[in-house]
């Protein structure tokens, strides 16, 4: 995932790239998400994510559309 | 191969990382639980092909745990008085979200080049640049295609 001083820099990468544009979020909605994603990620009780459970995070973080289908 | 010590060992190297912003080699793993290093090589591999981290391509060495990266890159993470590097943007986000800790990020814009700054702080965030966004190349679905590009 990379880091954009905005949308219009996002544009001229995809384009320079000659790659489609995926999903873009502000960095706001990153941290909330990282917040939801990493928050146990040091307990020894973190054993990974099932499907379902991934699908509940994109939830909770208000990521809707078929880009974050699990 | 114990279950128990498959998940300590995940334990084990995730803290390494948290606490020395480095993974520990399969060695220092061995000593830690005192046990052969054939023995924490395979709990290397099996915790590799089970995604809970990754391993540079045909060694044992871990480039990835995320959100910490065993590389230097251009997302730097001051926390608790270390600096740490990050994967991605959003993982340079995961290692504050981790470590519950306040942040100052140092990164830059993949096309413009330009320094970006962001603090964390009691949870909050904070950056010069408002605008910022991150982009993900590739729907969840295919994140494990090919993990450095994703």
């Amino acid at each position: 995932m990379l880091l954009f001083q905005s949308e219009a820099w996002i544009d001229k990468w995809c384009k320079r790239n000659n790659l489609p544009r995926g999903e873009v979020l502000t960095i706001d909605q990153v941290w909330e998400l990282s917040k939801l994603w990493y928050h146990n990620r040091l307990s020894l009780e973190y054993h990974g994510r099932s499907a379902e459970q991934v699908a509940e995070v994109f939830r909770e973080a208000g990521l809707k559309s078929e880009f974050w289908y699990v | 191969m114990k279950d128990i010590l498959l998940w300590q060992t995940r334990h084990f190297i995730y803290n390494h990382f948290a606490d020395t912003t480095r993974p520990p080699s399969v060695d220092e793993t061995a000593a830690h639980f005192n046990i052969p290093t054939e023995e924490a090589t395979e709990y290397y591999k099996e915790l590799h092909n089970r995604h809970t981290f990754f391993l540079d391509l045909e060694t044992l060495t871990v480039r990835m745990a995320n959100p910490f990266s065993g590389i230097p890159t251009d997302f730097k993470v001051h926390a608790n008085g270390k600096t740490y590097f990050a994967n991605c943007a959003w993982d340079m986000l995961g290692i504050p979200a981790a470590l519950h800790a306040d942040a100052v990020i140092e990164a830059v814009c993949t096309e413009s080049g330009e320094k970006v700054e962001i603090e964390i702080r009691d949870e909050n965030l904070r950056s010069t640049n408002y605008d910022l966004r991150i982009h993900f190349p590739l729907p969840f679905a295919r994140w494990y295609d090919d993990l450095v590009f994703t």
